[in-house]
């Protein structure tokens, strides 16, 4: 939770640049639910039920944007400060602020005064009682001014990276990135935000701003920001924190990383800043933190899945040996399995081999794996087919489907025999709808398919933020943004390489799953599934 | 790692009276006949039951719907699933209470075994999880799935014995309804 706490107050600290002293109360009681020194708010709903702390967070259902949300037939109204202090027929819009689904602003103005009365006794400014699920706050006079300063503060203008005519996105890419994926990705990216401004020039739509009364939209052209990071991983941040300030966006979509992606984790969440759907294959980061979201947990899903397949072979290893390359993201993946072996009480032994080992390095480890032992692989095309000179030292061997290219790995016809693949995606046959969706549009663009998942990914975290922005008419709030794309995700058929693409405020991994599957035959691509898609 | 994690809900004894008129939370009841599927949930103890077992096991059968990182509702039904147990006192395990996930893949019998745990579940207080078909068939049995988990809305269900009737009560019923509810639909036995 230390990120979620950290970013909770770094927001809390953005937000409020020139607010006065006890800003904090106000944020902790809105985001956690407790006063300043930590001790829980305590309130109650009608009837003797009460809640306190975390579970009386007005975040809960208001969301951090405090923009609300619609849950089913329930709707929480936004309590940013200008929708509260708003009247009913006060045009949003003269007030520069947004137009949200959950608005409903049917009331007479809050005062501070009036408003303290609904969050102490849940009534509205209209002098009924509030919705059932409101519950009613015991706030001194100084807790209630903090909170109601916190819900002045909330920002609802536009984000930095939005003009009149403009969205501003950056794509961020880690100096030991895959360059062939890197041009993939680019080149999709690139094409995607070309076809985008190509329909809003060809619309010629006049310059009308947002009004929920005409509900006319602008449409944006899209400008895409390539950050390329350089140099050691400890400077990151600071490079990115000047690409922001030089070029203001909205939010990242997409990105590429290599072996260490936390320091782009960490400063979009200090920033406040949305990433959406880097491809990354070891995530960094947790469902308690908010602001990127990933496809897929990636290797760490696959340590998941390779631990208790492998806990539940009979006989039971002796031992587990990984090998992987040190420089590589089979270091964090081998390092998460050999954690989740520990409550199995079996041996783990780790084979780093250096990121240019010498060619015989690799069966040199493999000498020390014996019959009994299992093996895991986590290795990238080129080392899975120097196995072809190794006769496999065991028959019970696991691969990383993630790092070896699915089911495009060059297993040698030896090893298939023996060995098991991780595959944290939908099995080919039945993805192959989905996936084509993108295939197509590659073909009609000329766009190359050097990097298949990568791009099709990227290809699908484009369309994600383009149907979410559609559903946004013009509450261009980061939070928000994210808020949104939390509640769009179930709705969506189309999902790519996944078969199903879920969130909810809370989860920061959409695809949560994975097939452990064989090689059909000696040679070519076929697989045969060992088992239903799991959920570890 | 979900944000309730670090809270306790505390359920106070004791009518709190407020002046004017109380709400009344529930939206509608009714009468229905359901045909829960022949489907193989798995229970927050990781066991992999049959939904049609685990709802027949001769008990009264109250029954609801959540996902563990809902930070809206099913709080709040949760702790009134809670209260009605704690109310029951010793009565308690002669009822089955059964929370079905409508977000399976996220909810696994870990994560239910804790959400369980943070509302003080009973014994007689079961969470179920499953593959995603099961949790959807269910859902429709039942008439609640609305297509997207965060489109569900509050629905209580409860049957008095097995080859009953179901009173389905929409809305957010209270403890205090919901032992009345089960009382007179036990006389009615």
């Amino acid at each position: 939770m230390r990120y979620a706490w950290r970013a909770a107050a770094a927001l809390a600290g953005t937000l409020l640049a020139a607010a006065v002293v006890h800003a904090d109360s106000g944020g902790s009681i809105y985001l956690r639910g407790t006063f300043a020194d930590g001790v829980p708010v305590r309130a109650q709903r009608d009837q003797n039920v009460s809640l306190e702390g975390a579970q009386a967070a007005c975040v809960n259902c208001h969301r951090r944007s405090g923009l609300g949300s619609i849950e089913g037939v329930i709707t929480f109204p936004p309590i940013a400060g200008p929708y509260l202090f708003a009247a009913h027929g006060e045009s949003l819009e003269r007030l520069g602020v947004p137009f949200v689904d959950a608005e409903r602003i049917n009331h007479e103005a809050y005062t501070e005064a009036s408003l303290a009365r609904a969050i102490r006794d849940g009534t509205g400014a209209n002098g009924k009682p509030l919705n059932y699920l409101m519950p009613r706050y015991q706030l001194d006079d100084a807790a209630m001014s903090d909170l109601i300063t916190y819900l002045k503060g909330l920002n609802v203008r536009p984000a930095p990276g939005v003009t009149p005519r403009e969205l501003h996105f950056a794509t961020i890419i880690t100096p030991d990135a895959d360059p062939v994926k890197r041009s993939g990705m680019l080149a999709v990216m690139e094409q995607y935000f070309a076809d985008k401004n190509n329909a809003v020039d060809r619309t010629k739509a006049p310059t009308l701003f947002s009004s929920h009364v005409t509900m006319f939209r602008v449409e944006r052209r899209w400008k895409l920001h390539v950050w390329e990071l350089s140099g050691a991983p400890a400077t990151w941040e600071e490079q990115l924190r000047q690409h922001l300030a030089a070029e203001p966006v909205f939010a990242v979509i997409s990105g590429l990383g290599g072996r260490n992606w936390a320091p782009v984790q960490r400063f979009c969440e200090q920033q406040a800043l949305p990433c959406l759907f880097p491809n990354v294959e070891a995530p960094s980061g947790d469902d308690g933190d908010f602001y990127t979201i990933y496809f897929s947990r990636g290797v760490l899903l696959e340590a998941q899945l390779i631990n208790s397949d492998l806990q539940e072979q009979s006989p039971r290893p002796h031992r587990i040996v990984q090998v992987y390359r040190a420089d590589d993201v089979g270091a964090a993946a081998a390092d998460a399995l050999a954690k989740q072996s520990r409550s199995a009480a079996l041996p783990v032994v780790n084979h780093a081999l250096k990121a240019h080992a010498a060619p015989g390095e690799l069966a040199g480890a493999l000498r020390a794996v014996a019959p009994d032992d299992a093996l895991v692989l986590w290795l990238r095309p080129p080392d899975l087919a120097a196995l072809k000179s190794i006769p496999p030292p065991t028959q019970h061997v696991w691969v990383s489907g993630e790092m070896g290219e699915l089911e495009t790995a060059p297993l040698p016809p030896a090893w298939r025999g023996a060995t098991r693949m991780a595959y944290p995606v939908d099995l080919p046959n039945l993805r192959v709808v989905r996936v084509d969706f993108a295939l197509s549009w590659f073909r009609m663009r000329k766009i190359p398919v050097v990097a298949p998942r990568v791009q099709a990914d990227t290809y699908l975290a484009c369309g994600l933020v383009s149907e979410t922005l559609n559903h946004i008419t013009d509450a261009f709030v980061r939070d928000y943004l994210i808020e949104r794309v939390e509640m769009a995700l179930d709705h969506r058929a189309l999902t790519g390489y996944y078969p199903r693409l879920t969130l909810a405020p809370g989860q920061r991994f959409a695809s949560k799953g994975g097939y452990m599957v064989r090689f059909t035959d000696p040679d070519g691509t076929k697989l045969t599934p060992l088992g239903e898609w799991t959920t570890p | 790692m979900s944000r309730l994690g670090t809270a306790s809900a505390c359920v106070l004894a004791g009518v709190v009276t407020l002046a004017g008129a109380t709400q009344n939370a529930v939206t509608s009841t009714a009468t229905v006949a359901y045909e829960p599927p022949a489907v193989t949930l798995v229970r927050q103890d990781g066991a992999r039951v049959s939904l049609l077992k685990e709802l027949d096991d001769g008990r009264p059968v109250l029954l609801n719907f959540i996902f563990t990182t809902c930070s809206s509702f099913c709080p709040l039904a949760s702790q009134t699933f809670a209260e009605f147990q704690r109310r029951l006192g010793p009565d308690a395990s002669k009822v089955h209470l059964m929370s079905i996930s409508i977000d399976p893949e996220q909810d696994t019998p870990a994560r239910l075994t804790e959400y369980a745990r943070q509302f003080h579940a009973g014994p007689g207080w079961q969470h179920y999880t499953g593959s995603v078909a099961a949790s959807v068939a269910t859902q429709r049995a039942f008439d609640v799935y609305r297509g997207n988990k965060m489109s569900h809305t509050p629905v209580t269900l409860m049957r008095a014995a097995p080859g009953k009737p179901w009173l389905r009560i929409e809305g957010f019923v209270t403890p205090d309804e919901l032992l009345k509810d089960y009382r007179t639909l036990l006389a009615s036995r």
